[in-house]
């Protein structure tokens, strides 16, 4: 019996984000975007998900003038990232 | 990239996984600025020492490494504006930092309890600077300091075996190698 994948990681954007942020201690909006190839205003609707889901932290502030937008993965956005893994691992055994 | 799922199988997703992992990975930054300050600190520092030593009788020829002072103050504040400036942060960046920051804990009581080791103090910082300079090399992907690494390591073995004076020129010699030609290089492709 397979375990369904989260379908809030299961999303190609969604999984990118958190695919970095694992790797990361934090993150800037714009080097999400950069390195996702996403949409300013596609990412920033997928960002609020995952925040909403408790996976992830948004810290908003500036950078001198500039708005500044850091993201960091939470612990439950990391459980919830090994589970999403090891459900795929057993996908492709299959 | 969209957002689309219908398409993604158990395969894409962990190519793109793995994919962006290794974008991460690879944003490793680097500040070819603390390697050049350190580099002609310490070589100036060796230098003096040697110059001292060989041609005058100054009772103290160590006072010289007090240059180490403002140099750990500029590096200080340095870093605490890059912490403010800088919001993206890997793993990798905070190991390179620690393993520099250690040597930092770690030099002191090496200097204090010298006169345990019989004042073998400068090739002992050698063999532990070389630590530090070759992962750094391996973190950055960049040849030069691994041979950095391997030139501190060298230079270190060398150090043992001569005396006082001459360990202030392979101090330099080390410090030219290990830091100051990798870090001009580095900032040659920086630029």
């Amino acid at each position: 019996m397979f375990k369904e994948l989260d379908p809030l990681l299961h999303s190609q954007l969604r999984l990118g984000v958190m695919s970095l942020l694992i790797s990361m201690e934090a993150a800037e909006f714009t080097f999400l975007k950069e390195k996702t190839n996403s949409t300013a205003g596609n990412l920033s609707v997928q960002l609020d998900k995952l925040s909403e889901a408790g996976y992830i932290t948004i810290e908003k502030s500036f950078k001198g003038k500039k708005p500044l937008t850091t993201c960091k993965i939470t612990r439950k956005g990391i459980k919830a990232f090994e589970e999403y893994v090891n459900n795929l691992k057993d996908y492709i055994k299959k | 990239m969209k957002d689309e799922n219908k398409d993604l199988s158990a395969e894409q997703s962990l190519a793109l996984i793995s994919g962006m992992i290794r974008q991460a990975q690879g944003n490793v930054s680097y500040s070819t600025k603390y390697i050049l300050l350190w580099g002609w600190c310490i070589a100036l520092a060796n230098l003096g020492m040697y110059g001292l030593m060989k041609f005058s009788t100054y009772p103290h020829p160590y006072v010289v490494w007090l240059i180490t002072i403002p140099a750990t103050i500029v590096s200080i504040i340095y870093g605490i504006k890059e912490g403010k400036e800088k919001i993206t942060h890997s793993h990798l960046d905070k190991i390179t930092m620690w393993l520099w920051l250690s040597l930092f804990f770690i030099i002191p009581p090496v200097i204090t309890f010298g006169y345990k080791i019989n004042f073998q103090i400068n090739p002992v910082i050698l063999l532990l600077t070389a630590f530090p300079t070759f992962i750094t090399g391996i973190i950055l992907r960049f040849k030069p300091l691994l041979v950095g690494g391997i030139c501190f390591w060298a230079c270190s073995i060398i150090c043992f075996m001569v005396d006082a004076q001459t360990q202030m020129l392979l101090g330099a010699l080390a410090v030219i190698t290990g830091y100051l030609i990798p870090g001009y290089l580095l900032k040659r492709i920086k630029v």
